[in-house]
C-alpha cells in the first residue's frame, strides 16, 4: 500500500527550473568576497600556539620572549583571558549539552589544542613569535580509544558532565519487545561494525576578524553556518548585550556541518582585538583545519538482528559508541540522532539502542553531513545485505521488503508524511534491470583476469530540520521596493550550495514576480532576522517556507494596491511575471512597479512582510546503486557507476539538487575508501593532518554518476512539497560500496574505510 | 609561511656564488612546487633562494640519434609531457610526467627539481634511471656529468656540494629493441605521491631479454635498483614463470618503511605486483 500523496502537478514559472545562481559571475571572476579577502586598515594578525602533548596540566608559561618580539603586539594565555565555561555546540538549547570547554585552560586535552594566542603586525611575525612562548607542562595518562575510555579507572578528561569520559548519559530507546522477537527468529546475525575519522577538509579553512569600535561594539567577520549562535555565544562569554555583537559573513568555501561549532580561535581573535585595540585576523592553515576543526566521530557498532525465514525482521538489538575527542561539541545531538535513526530504515516492531559519546584525547569531532547517520546506516544496510545472503535472497528484494513505508513511526517520533524509499528502490531495479544484473556472466575479462566487478545497493533516509532535538524556526523577511523589485532578507548561511538561489526562486514564485527581480540580503546579524543556522539539511525545507509566507503576504498587500490603482477589488486580480492584471480583462493591467510607486499625491508603498516557520520534519530518502572493480592483486577499489536515486519531494533547482548528490557522492566514496584522518594511538598526534597524506577523491577518482531525482513523496511542510537533500547523498553511498565489494570478491567489510590492505588481507584470508 | 629572502641569479656563476657566499639555508629556487611547500609547511628552513629561472640556456630540449634526450635544468614536467617523442620514445618518462601532481603542478615543476629533491617517491627518478640517464653539474671550477644511478646518497640527500647547479639532464636514446614502462602506485589518479612505483627498461635480441634495469621507487632511503631480480631475467625470453620468480626477487630486494601511507608488508606486495606488470607492459612495444 502506498499512502503517499502524488505530487501536486502545476505550472512554474521559476521554481523546477535551474535558473542561473546569483553568486556565479562573482565566483568565476574571483570578485565575491570571502571573509579572508577582507582587509582593515592596521589590522594585525592572530596565531595560535598549539600543544604537542595529548593530556596534561600546564605548569608554566612564559610568554615574555614572544612579547619581546619586534612586531609583537599581544599574547593572551590561560592567565589572561575571561575564565567562562560554555559549549562548543552551538546548540546550547538542546539540554543534551555540557560546557565543557573553556577559551583557554590551565589543562591540555589533546594535541594540538591551543595554550596560547599572539597577535603581531604580520602572520610571519606571529608564526615566528609561537615559538618563543616557553610552556612546560606536566604529563598526564591520556586516553585515545573510546573503549580504552569508558573503562573504570580510565584516566578523566573532564571533571563536569555525567563522568566516567560519557559526553551525556546513554542514549537507551526500547520499542516492543526485543527478547522475544529474538525468541521468534529462524536466525540471528551479529557483527562488529566500525566506521574512521572522515574529516570535511572544506576548501575555505576557518577564518575570522575582530574589530571593535569606539563604543565598544565587536563586528565579527567568520566564515559559520551559525552566525547567530556565534553571536549569542560570544556575547554571552564577553559579558556583552547583543546589540554590541555584530557577525558578518558573506561567501563561504564550503562547511559541511563542521562550521557549526564556537571555536578557540574566534573567541581569542576578538579578545586579542579588544586589548590592541586593532582589527585582528585568524586563518588556519590547512593543518590547522584538521587539528582544530571538527571530523567526523568514529564509531563502533554492535549490532544483533533476528530474521524469519521469509526475511522478516523481528529483533534489532545495537550499541553504538561514538568518539567525541577531547570535546563534547556535536557529541549529544551526533548519538542521539545516530541512535534513534536506527530504530527505522529497515522496519522492525521490537528494536533496542544504546547509544554512547565518550571523550578521548583525541582532536574534535563535531556535526558532518550525515550526523551519526552515516555510521547507524552503514552498519544497518550492510547487515541487511548479509541476512539476503545467509537467506540466498536477492539483496534488492530483501530490502524492498523491509524498507520503511506509509504509516510507520519515524525516528522522530511522528509518522512520515512523504515516504519514498520504497520508489527509489523500486525505480533503481527498473532502470538497471537489476535481475539481470546480478545473473551476469561473472567470469573475469581474459585481458585482466585480476579484476573482479561487483554491484551493491545502499539505502538510507534522513531527516530535514533537527525536530525534535531542536525545536527549529525559520524566518524571512520579503519587502517589495517602489521599482517593484523584491528584497528577500534572511539568515541562512551560504555554504556554496545555491541555497540563496532558491530561497529568490521561491519568493519569485510565490510573489508573481521574475527570479532576476529578487535580490537577497544575507548574512549580517544586524540586519536580517534571526536564524538558527544553516545545518540538518534544512534551508530550503525550512527558511523556504518562510519566505514563501512573507512573500504570500507581500504579494496580498501588493494586489491590494494595485486593486485600489485599477479599482477593481484584489478578488479581481491577478499577479504573475511582475505584472497585475484583470483576470477577466488582462489588458487592463500595470506592473508591480507602477502598483509600487507613488502617483498622483500618494507616496510609494511600503510593503514589508515577515515569515516565520516551526517545522516538525520531513524526510528525504534515497537508494544508491554502485558498481566497483576490484584489482585482487592490489586490493584497490575502484568505483565505476553510480545510481542514486532520490526522492526530495518537490526540486526547487535541478542543477542545484544534483550538485550536491554528485558531491555527497564524492565525499562518500572518500569515506568508504580513502579518507581517513589518522590519529597516532600512542601520542595522540595527527599521523595525516594535511591534504598531502588526507586522501580525498579527485576529479579523476570520480564514478560515471547517474542521477535520478524523483518528485514522488512530496511533505507539505516544505514549499511545493520540498524536502532537504544536503546530507542524504552521503549516506547510501558508503553500503552501497561495502556490499558491492561483498559481491565483487565474497569478502564482506563492516568498517570504512575499506584500503587496499584491508582488501588484500582478506582475500588472502579466505584462500587460506 | 616563515620569513626568507628572494635573490635573482642572471647567470650560472652568479648563482653558484650566491649559493656559497649567503651561507648555511641557502637554496637553489626552480619552479618552486617543492621548495615553497617545504616552507610553508615548516620541512626546511630556508634563509635565502636563489632564483635561476632567468638563467639563459637552460630551457633547451634537443634529441639526436647517438646521444638521446637532453633537457635543461628549467624544463617544466608538462613541456617534456606533451612532445611527441616522449610519448614515442620515452613510454616510462611519459607515463612518470603525467603522473606527476596535476596539469597546474606539472606546469611549473622541473624534472631537475624533482631530481635534486632526491626524494625515494619521486615519480621521474625511476624511468630516469632505469634508462641510464645522467645529469649535469655546474660549478665555477668545475663541470661534471654524473650517472643518475651513482647522484642520491639518502632521502633528500644529493652528492651535489656547496655551489654545485644542475644544469641538465642526459636520456640515452631509445633504441627499437627497447620496450620500457613506469607504473606508479597510489589512492587516487592524481595528485598522489607514489606508495611504490617501479620502472623498468629492457632491450630484446632475438627473443632474448638482452639486458633489464628494474628500479624501485618508496621502498628504500634512495630509488633502489633490483640487482638481483634482473640477473634472474638476463638471457630469459621473459616467461611468466620467470618474471613471477625474478619479481618475488625484488620484493626481497627492497627496503621499505611503513608509514601513514601504506605499511612496509603492502609495499612490498606491491613490488612484487608492479615488477611483473612493469615487465609485461614493456613487452608490450613487441607485441
Ligand atoms: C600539489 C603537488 C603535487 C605533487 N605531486 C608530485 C608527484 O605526483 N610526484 C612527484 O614526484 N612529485 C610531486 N610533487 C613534487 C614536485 O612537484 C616535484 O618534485 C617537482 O618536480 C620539483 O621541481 P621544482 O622545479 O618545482 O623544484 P623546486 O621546488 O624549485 O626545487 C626542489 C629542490 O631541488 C633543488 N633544485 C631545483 N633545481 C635545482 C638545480 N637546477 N640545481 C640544484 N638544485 C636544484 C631546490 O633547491 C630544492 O631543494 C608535487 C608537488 C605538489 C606541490
Amino acid at each position: 500500500m502506498n499512502m503517499t500523496t502524488p505530487i501536486e502537478q502545476r505550472d512554474f514559472k521559476i521554481v523546477g527550473k535551474s535558473v542561473r545562481r546569483d553568486d556565479v559571475l562573482e565566483k568565476v571572476t574571483g570578485e565575491a568576497e570571502y571573509t579572508g579577502d577582507v582587509k582593515l586598515s592596521g589590522m594585525l594578525h592572530g596565531k595560535i600556539k598549539r600543544a604537542a602533548i595529548a593530556h596534561a596540566r600546564i605548569k608554566s608559561i612564559d610568554v615574555s620572549k614572544a612579547l619581546a618580539y619586534p612586531g609583537v603586539k599581544a599574547v593572551l594565555t590561560h592567565e589572561n583571558v575571561p575564565r567562562v565555561l560554555h559549549y562548543g555546540s552551538p546548540h546550547p538549547r538542546s539540554a543534551s549539552c555540557t560546557k565543557d570547554q573553556y577559551i583557554l585552560d590551565d589543562k591540555v586535552r589533546f594535541w594540538g589544542e591551543g595554550v596560547a594566542a599572539v597577535a603581531a603586525i604580520s602572520e610571519e611575525i606571529a608564526d615566528e613569535a609561537l615559538d618563543l612562548i616557553e610552556v612546560e607542562y606536566e604529563p598526564l595518562p591520556a586516553v585515545f580509544e573510546p573503549e580504552d575510555a569508558a573503562q573504570p579507572g580510565a584516566p578523566l578528561i573532564h571533571d563536569v558532565g555525567p563522568g566516567g569520559n560519557l559526553v551525556l548519559d546513554p542514549v537507551r530507546i526500547n520499542r516492543g519487545d526485543v527478547d522475544a522477537g529474538f525468541a521468534q527468529a529462524d536466525f540471528v546475525l551479529e557483527g562488529v561494525f566500525s566506521g574512521g575519522r572522515p574529516h570535511p577538509a572544506y576548501m575555505e579553512p576557518n577564518v575570522c576578524i575582530a574589530d571593535w569600535d569606539g563604543s565598544n561594539k565587536l563586528t565579527f567577520w567568520t566564515s559559520t553556518q551559525t552566525s547567530f549562535m556565534v553571536r549569542g555565544i560570544l556575547a554571552e562569554v564577553l559579558g556583552l548585550p547583543l546589540t554590541k555583537v555584530r557577525v558578518l559573513v558573506d561567501h563561504m568555501g564550503g562547511g559541511f556541518g563542521a562550521k557549526q561549532d564556537l571555536f578557540q580561535h574566534e573567541f581569542l581573535c576578538a579578545l586579542l582585538a579588544k586589548q590592541t585595540r586593532r582589527p585582528v585576523k585568524m586563518e588556519f592553515s590547512r593543518h590547522e583545519t584538521f587539528v582544530a576543526g571538527r571530523s567526523r566521530h568514529p564509531c563502533k557498532i554492535w549490532l544483533k538482528q533476528g530474521f524469519k525465514n521469509d526475511g522478516t525482521l523481528v529483533a534489532r538489538d545495537m550499541k553504538l559508541a561514538y568518539d567525541s575527542g577531547a570535546y563534547g561539541s556535536h557529541g549529544p545531538g551526533v548519538t542521539i540522532v545516530g541512535t534513534t535513526a536506527a530504530t527505522s530504515l529497515y522496519r522492525c516492531e521490537n528494536v533496542r539502542l544504546e547509544g554512547r559519546c565518550v571523550y578521548t584525547n583525541t582532536p574534535i569531532n563535531g556535526a558532518f553531513r550525515g550526523y551519526g547517520v552515516v555510521q547507524s546506516y552503514y552498519a544497518l544496510d550492510i547487515q541487511m545485505d548479509e541476512a539476503a545472503e545467509r537467506l540466498g535472497m536477492d539483496p534488492a528484494e530483501l530490502k524492498l521488503k523491509n524498507v520503511v513505508r506509509a504509516g510507520d513511526i519515524a525516528p522522530s517520533g511522528h509518522p512520515i508524511l512523504g515516504h519514498g524509499l520504497e520508489i527509489c528502490l523500486q525505480h533503481g531495479i527498473d532502470v538497471l534491470d537489476w535481475k539481470k544484473l546480478r545473473n551476469r556472466d561473472r567470469t573475469p575479462d581474459p585481458k585482466r583476469p585480476h579484476i573482479r566487478t561487483g554491484w551493491g545497493i545502499g539505502c538510507e533516509m534522513h531527516g530535514s530540520s533537527a525536530y525534535p532535538g531542536i525545536k527549529e524556526q525559520g524566518n524571512a523577511t520579503v519587502k517589495v521596493n517602489e521599482d517593484g523589485t523584491v528584497t528577500l532578507l534572511t539568515g541562512a548561511a551560504g555554504l556554496g550550495t545555491g541555497a540563496h538561489t532558491a530561497l529568490a526562486q521561491i519568493v519569485a514564485e510565490e510573489l508573481g514576480v521574475r527570479f532576476e527581480d529578487v535580490g537577497t540580503i544575507h548574512g549580517d546579524t544586524d540586519v536580517v532576522p534571526w536564524d538558527i543556522g544553516a545545518f540538518a539539511s534544512h534551508t530550503t525545507y525550512l527558511v523556504g517556507t518562510a519566505a514563501k509566507m512573507a512573500a504570500g503576504k507581500v504579494r496580498t498587500a501588493v494586489l491590494e494596491r494595485a486593486a485600489m490603482k485599477l479599482q477593481v477589488s484584489p478578488a479581481e486580480i491577478d499577479l504573475s511575471e511582475g505584472k497585475v492584471f484583470v483576470i477577466t480583462d488582462p489588458g487592463r493591467c500595470m506592473t508591480v512597479a507602477q502598483a509600487m510607486g507613488p502617483s498622483r499625491g500618494i507616496p510609494a508603498a511600503n510593503i514589508v512582510a515577515n515569515g516565520t516557520y516551526e517545522p516538525t520534519k520531513s524526510y528525504s530518502f534515497a537508494a544508491h546503486f554502485a558498481e566497483v572493480h576490484v584489482d585482487t592483486e592490489t586490493g584497490i577499489v575502484e568505483v565505476k557507476r553510480v545510481i542514486p536515486v532520490h526522492d526530495v519531494g518537490r526540486v526547487i533547482h535541478p542543477i542545484a539538487a544534483q550538485g550536491q548528490i554528485e558531491g555527497g557522492i564524492q565525499q562518500g566514496i572518500g569515506h568508504t575508501l580513502t579518507e581517513d584522518y589518522v590519529i597516532d594511538k600512542k601520542t595522540g598526534r595527527s599521523l595525516n593532518a594535511g591534504l598531502v597524506d588526507y586522501k580525498m577523491p579527485l576529479s579523476m577518482d570520480m564514478p560515471d554518476i547517474e542521477t535520478i531525482i524523483l518528485e514522488a513523496a512530496p511533505d507539505p511542510g516544505g514549499p511545493w512539497g520540498a524536502k532537504g537533500v544536503g546530507e542524504d547523498p552521503i549516506i547510501a553511498i558508503g553500503p552501497a560500496i561495502a556490499n558491492a565489494i561483498h559481491d565483487a570478491i565474497g569478502v564482506r567489510f563492516r568498517h570504512y574505510p575499506i584500503t587496499p590492505e584491508d582488501v588484500l588481507k582478506a582475500l588472502r584470508e579466505k584462500a587460506a | 609561511m616563515r620569513r626568507f629572502e628572494y635573490h635573482r641569479a642572471d647567470t650560472l656563476e652568479q648563482a653558484s656564488r650566491l649559493l656559497t657566499d649567503l651561507g648555511e639555508d641557502t637554496f637553489v629556487f626552480n619552479g618552486g612546487t617543492d621548495l615553497l611547500v617545504e616552507i610553508r609547511e615548516r620541512l626546511r628552513r630556508v634563509r635565502n633562494v636563489v632564483d635561476i629561472k632567468q638563467i639563459p640556456g637552460l630551457s633547451d630540449i634537443i634529441y639526436d640519434e647517438t646521444r638521446g634526450l637532453t633537457f635543461g635544468a628549467l624544463v617544466t614536467v608538462g613541456r617534456l609531457e606533451r612532445l611527441a617523442l616522449v610519448r614515442q620514445r620515452y613510454p616510462n618518462l611519459y607515463a612518470a610526467f603525467a603522473s606527476l601532481g596535476s596539469i597546474q603542478v606539472r606546469n611549473r615543476a622541473t624534472v631537475a627539481g624533482n631530481v635534486c629533491r632526491a626524494s625515494p617517491s619521486a615519480d621521474t627518478i625511476p624511468p630516469l634511471i632505469a634508462d641510464g640517464a645522467f645529469i649535469h653539474i655546474y660549478s665555477r671550477t668545475n663541470r661534471r656529468v654524473v650517472p643518475l644511478a651513482e647522484f642520491f646518497t639518502g632521502p633528500g640527500k644529493t652528492v651535489l656540494a656547496k655551489g654545485e647547479i644542475v644544469t641538465g639532464i642526459t636520456v640515452p636514446p631509445a633504441g627499437d629493441n627497447s620496450g620500457k614502462a613506469y607504473l606508479k602506485h597510489g589512492r587516487r589518479k592524481a595528485m598522489e605521491l607514489s606508495t611504490v612505483g617501479v620502472a623498468v627498461s629492457l632491450t630484446m635480441e632475438g627473443g632474448l631479454c638482452d639486458d633489464i634495469r628494474i628500479t624501485l621507487g618508496a621502498v628504500g632511503a634512495t630509488v633502489l635498483r633490483a640487482p638481483q631480480a634482473e640477473a634472474m631475467l638476463r638471457g630469459t625470453s621473459l616467461d611468466a614463470a620467470t618474471v613471477k620468480n625474478a619479481a618475488n626477487k625484488a620484493m626481497e630486494e627492497c627496503t621499505p618503511i611503513s608509514n601513514v601511507r601504506a605499511s612496509a608488508d603492502y609495499r612490498r606486495d606491491m613490488v612484487g605486483v608492479l615488477t611483473g606488470r612493469a615487465i609485461k607492459q614493456a613487452l608490450e612495444a613487441f607485441a
